[in-house]
């Protein structure tokens, strides 16, 4: 049964991390291979068409503050997995996983956020992952 | 002034203008007959036979049969050697995670074929005369005029993303033949395929509702420019129960999306 479940896992993950989402510019700058976890204080979330975005800011190893910009889609496909214009506002602490540039600069392709209630939401791909 | 002082100062006038301005006359002697607009009262009076299918509705690209059917990828292809050296530079940067190219990504519009699979639905509403298509991505506006008019005069014509669509119904399909592009910031895939959409790029369409919920669309695409032969592909549309939303590319929000700006984007 652990085995079975833990292939769901497995499988569940291959399946999110292939996802291939794709708005107004071309995805394929993102690595999909890589998780990069972000935690930090979100300065600015924009709830927009042609993308959403959040603008966090996240304190390095060393200490220092570096900005990191989430690129997100739609919102019809935000308000699919549960989230308003009001889920994430300036000043909250919160933790994102993304999917970096491949050029590591400090931009990456939203996969999911953790609240500061604890709550974790996912985006709805407009192109499901096959 | 007398009467016929009068009318020899508007002749002298009117020669005057003439011979200041010569094309201007010349331009209103050859000046085609007006045609009616599709939207004019008269023109949606006429009698015409009942449209075979009636597309009216919110429609969105299937992308459930696979995650790449958005895209326009020739499954074999001979390319001219200009359009070759952009697709080679397209799968350069492919292979190095970049991006070749992302007009669109620029705030550039889709154009035709692509801005028919974009992710946002399209509104479309046909009239006797003529189908608006709305496509939410940038309020993207493509008509198909279906009033026995033909295609402008290439001399007069503004070449346009979307192109300049002439329908007419062939038994239960309705075949539809666009062209007139601009030449430039047009491609025919995004992120993926780099071949260029030239001002030679022609697409006949072969539209056709599968049921009431299922549209499909038969493409035939030339453009001596850029490859050789007819590249054929075949797509569908599902009729989806909501509403378009705007969704313009703004350059401020680009700012925040900054994979658009990043060293991954080869201009």
């Amino acid at each position: 049964m652990l085995k079975k479940i833990n292939a769901l896992v497995l499988l569940s993950v291959a399946l999110v991390s292939t996802a291939i989402s794709l708005a107004h510019h071309s995805p394929v700058v993102f690595d999909r291979t890589k998780e990069v976890k972000l935690s930090g204080v979100v300065k600015e979330f924009r709830w927009s068409n042609p993308h959403c975005f959040i603008e966090l800011d996240v304190k390095s190893e060393k200490g220092e503050v570096e900005g990191w910009a989430v690129e997100m889609n739609p919102p019809t496909y935000l308000v699919k997995a549960g989230w308003t214009s009001k889920t994430v506002k300036p000043g909250d602490t919160v933790t994102v996983m993304v999917n970096p540039l491949r050029t590591n600069e400090k931009a990456g392709k939203f996969v999911s956020i953790t609240l500061a209630s604890g709550q974790v939401l996912t985006e709805n791909d407009p192109i499901p992952a096959k | 002034m007398t009467v016929s002082a009068k009318v020899f100062l508007v002749g002298f006038i009117v020669a005057g203008v003439s011979l200041a301005n010569p094309s201007a006359v010349l331009a209103q002697a050859a000046a085609p007959p007006a045609q009616p607009g599709a939207l004019t009262p008269a023109n949606l009076a006429k009698a015409r036979q009942k449209a075979p299918f009636e597309l009216t509705g919110t429609w969105l690209h299937d992308n459930k049969s696979s995650p790449n059917s958005w895209r326009f990828v020739p499954p074999t292809f001979k390319l001219t050697p200009e359009a070759q050296a952009h697709y080679d530079a397209g799968q350069k940067a492919t292979k190095e995670g970049k991006v070749y190219r992302d007009d669109i990504g620029q705030c550039w519009p889709a154009g035709m074929p692509l801005i028919m699979t974009r992710v946002w639905p399209i509104a479309m509403i046909q009239l006797p005369t003529a189908i608006y298509m709305t496509s939410a991505f940038m309020n993207s506006l493509r008509i198909i005029y279906l009033d026995g008019r033909s295609h402008s005069h290439p001399d007069i014509v503004v070449p346009s993303f979307n192109g300049e669509s002439i329908g007419r119904w062939e038994g239960n399909t309705l075949v539809v033949d666009t062209k007139y592009f601009p030449g430039h910031h047009h491609w025919m895939d995004q992120g993926g395929a780099s071949i260029p959409a030239s001002d030679q790029l022609r697409i006949i369409e072969r539209i056709r509702m599968i049921n009431e919920n299922v549209l499909e669309i038969e493409y035939t695409m030339t453009d001596p420019k850029s490859w050789e032969g007819e590249w054929k592909t075949t797509k569908r549309w599902n009729r989806v129960n909501e509403d378009i939303t705007e969704a313009e590319c703004w350059p401020d929000l680009n700012d925040h999306i900054r994979s658009t700006s990043s060293s991954s984007q080869i201009r």
